[in-house]
């Protein structure tokens, strides 16, 4: 994905402690955005690129764990790596399981940091592949004719093009040209690829 | 010649008829008199007044009937026989004798004066008759028999009358003299009257001269000499009756004042023996009331739901309470003298020497102690004891009881334990508050140097493309940083010894047992046995009292904690304090690890701690008050527990 270059951003109140790490981080050539605090964080621009977020427990205002809970409410889908002074092991097992990347006790190792934040940005890229993807397949839903829309949970559940007929009230060559419509629609060239772009949309493959 | 059938006849010569009367009248009065005497005589006296008054009388009317018959002349010569004379005169003193007898008795009956008035009429009568037989005359005597019955009757009679006035006269009273003389009359009359009845009974014929022998003449001279003798012989009688009246009188007046002042003084014996039996029973009633109240206070004494007692000056025990007896099981001898102590407490509060000193001080004190119940459970007991003393203020005995407090005595284990736990959590609260901040702040400036430095290594090796500029800007955050990092520290000490000192003048002493009185619950509950050994004379000093003390605790919690790590058995912390060259030496010794000889110096370090939970800042901090007090703190290494040593020195 040679199309965005990756940004990391850094939320720590101590500015000598933000210069560090920028110069650390940006030694392997990403890009760091410096934040002071949580609410700088919110009121930044956000461009649709691969990003992570490494994060000081102790914030002024704020907890660095009660943030990531405002960041998950608010939709926003950010790989966070807390770093901490003084962390503890309830506090670690609140913040993995809240699905924090890396829990990272200062000082920390360069290496760790780095690591870390590679995983980040590469778990944020896949999340954002996938939900392009995602996206795309509904603007393919999107794009059938209500009676192909009918016909498709019919065919993801493996029915015979009779039984659909008999179902939706029409003639079997009818249902053939609808088939081959929205396979085409939905780019699938064969059944077992739409099954699986159905289950991705959510639509349910069995009779209900 | 005169023929002897005409009678001779006679004349009376008058003078001697009135003499005659008269003597009757005074030998009765003599008689009533002495009839008095004999009455109120008694025992030898009284025979003597008998005899003597029955002599008096019997010659009186004697001399009376003598007179009477001398008062008589014929005209032929009378002689008189004196043998018959004497007799007659004999018969007059037994008639006077029985007479005074009965007029004498106590109590006179119809048979007594009967027998007494017929003796002494018969006795009357004979004697005239007999007087009349000793006449010898020439001439014959016939009696007319009725007269002479006459004379006997009026003699009977007359005695009778006599006998009844003299009993009636026997007492002493003021008209004694007129009646006694107004009864003399009387019966002086009556013998008269009966002479001379008598003597008219008698009628003189002529005869031949009678036989004269032993016969004489009585002439008018001898007539008159007998009658003056008998006369005295009254007189006598009548002089001794008197003065013997009057003794008696005397005697009576004295008796009666006798009486009286017996009957006074018995009076008032009586009185006093009525005020002194009520006195007796008064104190009887004082001294039941005494025994009751003895009784009642014995009793209220016994059942207080309190153990009692009272002791000797000493200590030793001289009465133990029924209670007491009871709780402990022993008997009044096994807990009487030091008993009490000896067979009842705890064999670890059996502290003789102690106790003797408490009591030694003479002032009321309280001591707690454990006491062996009777099945043998230890309790906790509050012994309190105050003296009585005497006007000199001597400690005569003393007074106390002896309290449970077991439950109060664990309800305070209790809270102490709680509030031991509740200061630990307290402490260790603060101190993790205090761990994260330090950690935070210290740990930022690190966080920026490590990640600088580890930066700045890549550029060095070549990981990453140099850039110059870059790497010099890190390596000066670096130095920053790690100046940054000592600022916080030395902030942070600046927090924990808080204000600036003030400074006072000071006893280093009194610093150290304000410090043990705060530190006393927390030695007692870890049950570390504290020995001070302070120095009686310190220099004083200049410093501040807080920070001193503030140094002195954490040395001795530091100590606290390493006994309490401490598997040693002996759990001892001593706290000495010498005056040296310096000043001031304190020593804080105790039974734990003990410091190693080559953390000896660290331990000063800030940071450094050997404790689970310690943040390493309290030797730091008190190494900085002592040094800002001008003196040194340091520790000396060695197998037996710790030893920190710090110098003061003294005020100029």
């Amino acid at each position: 994905m040679t199309e965005a270059a990756p940004i990391v951003f850094v939320v720590d109140d101590d500015p000598s402690v933000r210069r560090a790490i920028k110069r650390l981080i940006g030694s392997v050539g990403l890009q760091v955005e410096l934040l002071e605090s949580a609410p700088e964080f919110l009121q930044a621009k956000h461009s649709d690129v691969p990003s992570c977020l490494v994060l000081d427990i102790r914030l002024p205002g704020i907890s660095g764990l009660d943030f990531q809970r405002e960041l998950a409410q608010a939709n926003i889908h950010i790989p966070i790596i807390f770093v901490t002074a003084h962390g503890d092991i309830p506090m670690t097992v609140r913040a993995m399981k809240a699905g924090a990347v890396e829990f990272l006790t200062k000082p920390f190792r360069d290496q760790d940091l780095l690591d870390a934040v590679h995983v980040a940005l590469e778990r944020d890229r896949t999340r954002r592949q996938e939900d392009a993807e995602l996206a795309s397949l509904r603007k393919r839903l999107e794009s059938l004719t209500p009676r192909e829309r009918e016909v498709l949970p019919l065919v993801v559940s493996g029915l015979p093009n009779k039984q659909i007929a008999a179902e939706i009230g029409t003639s079997e060559p009818t249902v053939k040209v609808h088939r081959s419509q929205l396979m085409r629609k939905m780019g699938a060239n064969s059944l077992a690829k739409l099954v699986r772009l159905a289950e991705k949309i959510g639509i349910p493959g069995n009779t209900p | 010649m005169i023929p002897a059938s005409t009678p001779i006849t006679g004349s009376y010569d008058y003078s001697e008829v009135a003499r005659s009367v008269f003597i009757a009248v005074a030998a009765s009065y003599v008689a009533l008199d002495l009839a008095g005497r004999v009455a109120v005589a008694s025992g030898r006296a009284r025979l003597a007044w008998w005899i003597g008054g029955s002599a008096a009388m019997g010659i009186g009317i004697w001399e009376m009937h003598l007179k009477g018959m001398l008062a008589l002349h014929l005209p032929v010569p009378q002689e008189y026989h004196w043998p018959t004379l004497l007799a007659a005169l004999l018969i007059a003193a037994l008639a006077s004798g029985v007479a005074l007898y009965v007029s004498c008795l106590h109590k006179m009956g119809p048979v007594k004066a009967f027998t007494g008035c017929v003796t002494m009429g018969g006795g009357i009568a004979g004697l005239h008759y007999t007087c009349m037989a000793a006449m010898r005359l020439p001439a014959v005597t016939r009696f007319s028999p009725a007269l002479v019955a006459l004379s006997i009757l009026l003699a009977i009679l007359f005695s009778l009358i006599a006998l009844l006035m003299a009993f009636g006269l026997r007492g002493e009273t003021r008209w004694s003299v007129p009646r006694r003389l107004g009864s003399a009359l009387v019966m002086g009359a009556a013998i008269s009257a009966m002479h001379y009845t008598g003597m008219a009974a008698a009628r003189f014929f002529p005869a031949p001269p009678p036989d004269l022998s032993q016969a004489l003449s009585i002439s008018p001279l001898a007539n008159n000499g007998i009658a003056i003798v008998t006369f005295m012989v009254i007189l006598t009688a009548i002089a001794t009756s008197s003065v013997d009246r009057r003794a008696g009188v005397e005697i009576q007046r004295i008796n009666r004042e006798l009486e009286r002042r017996v009957a006074e003084r018995t009076l008032q014996l009586e009185a006093a023996n009525q005020s002194l039996r009520n006195e007796i029973l008064e104190r009887e009633r004082a001294e039941e009331d005494l025994r009751q109240s003895k009784d009642r206070l014995r009793l209220v004494i016994d059942t207080l739901p309190a153990l009692v007692w009272s002791k000797l000056p000493d200590g030793s025990a001289d009465f133990l309470n029924q209670r007491f007896r009871e709780y402990t099981g022993l008997s009044e001898e096994q807990g009487l003298a030091w008993g009490w102590m000896r067979n009842a407490f705890h064999p670890e509060d059996r502290a003789e020497d102690e106790w003797r000193a408490a009591f030694a001080t003479g002032e009321p004190f309280e001591k707690e102690a454990r006491l062996r119940r009777v099945d043998g459970v230890y309790r906790w007991f509050l012994l309190r004891a105050a003296p009585l003393r005497d006007d000199q203020g001597h400690v005569v005995k003393w007074y106390g009881t002896t309290t449970d407090i077991e439950d109060r005595k664990r309800a305070e284990e209790a809270l102490l334990e709680v509030q031991g736990k509740l200061a630990h959590v307290n402490r260790t609260q603060a101190m993790g508050e205090l761990a994260a901040a330090i950690a935070h702040e210290v740990n930022q400036p690190l966080t920026a140097i490590v990640t600088n430095a580890n930066f700045s290594l890549r550029q060095l090796k070549g990981a990453t493309p140099l850039n110059l500029d870059e790497l010099q800007a890190a390596i000066a955050e670096i130095v920053n940083d790690g100046t940054r990092a000592s600022a916080v520290i030395s902030r942070i000490r600046g927090l924990l010894m808080k204000e600036t000192p003030r400074t006072a003048q000071l006893d280093v002493n009194e610093v150290v047992r304000e410090v043990i009185a705060l530190l006393r619950n927390e030695l007692t509950r870890h049950r570390i046995h504290l020995r001070t050994e302070l120095a009686a004379s310190l220099p004083r000093m200049r410093g501040d009292p807080v920070q001193l003390q503030q140094v002195l605790i954490n040395l001795i919690m530091n100590s606290v904690e390493a006994i309490r790590a401490s598997t040693e058995l002996k759990r001892k912390l001593s706290i000495r304090s010498v005056a040296n060259a310096d000043g001031i030496l304190i020593q804080i010794q105790d039974s734990g690890p003990g410091v190693a000889p080559e953390q000896a110096d660290r331990i000063f370090e800030p940071f450094f701690t050997t404790k689970p939970d310690g943040i390493g800042m309290g030797l730091s901090i008190s190494r900085s008050i002592v040094e800002s007090h001008g003196g040194r703190l340091w520790a000396v290494a060695g197998s037996s527990g710790a030893l920190f040593e710090f110098t003061l020195p003294a005020e100029d």
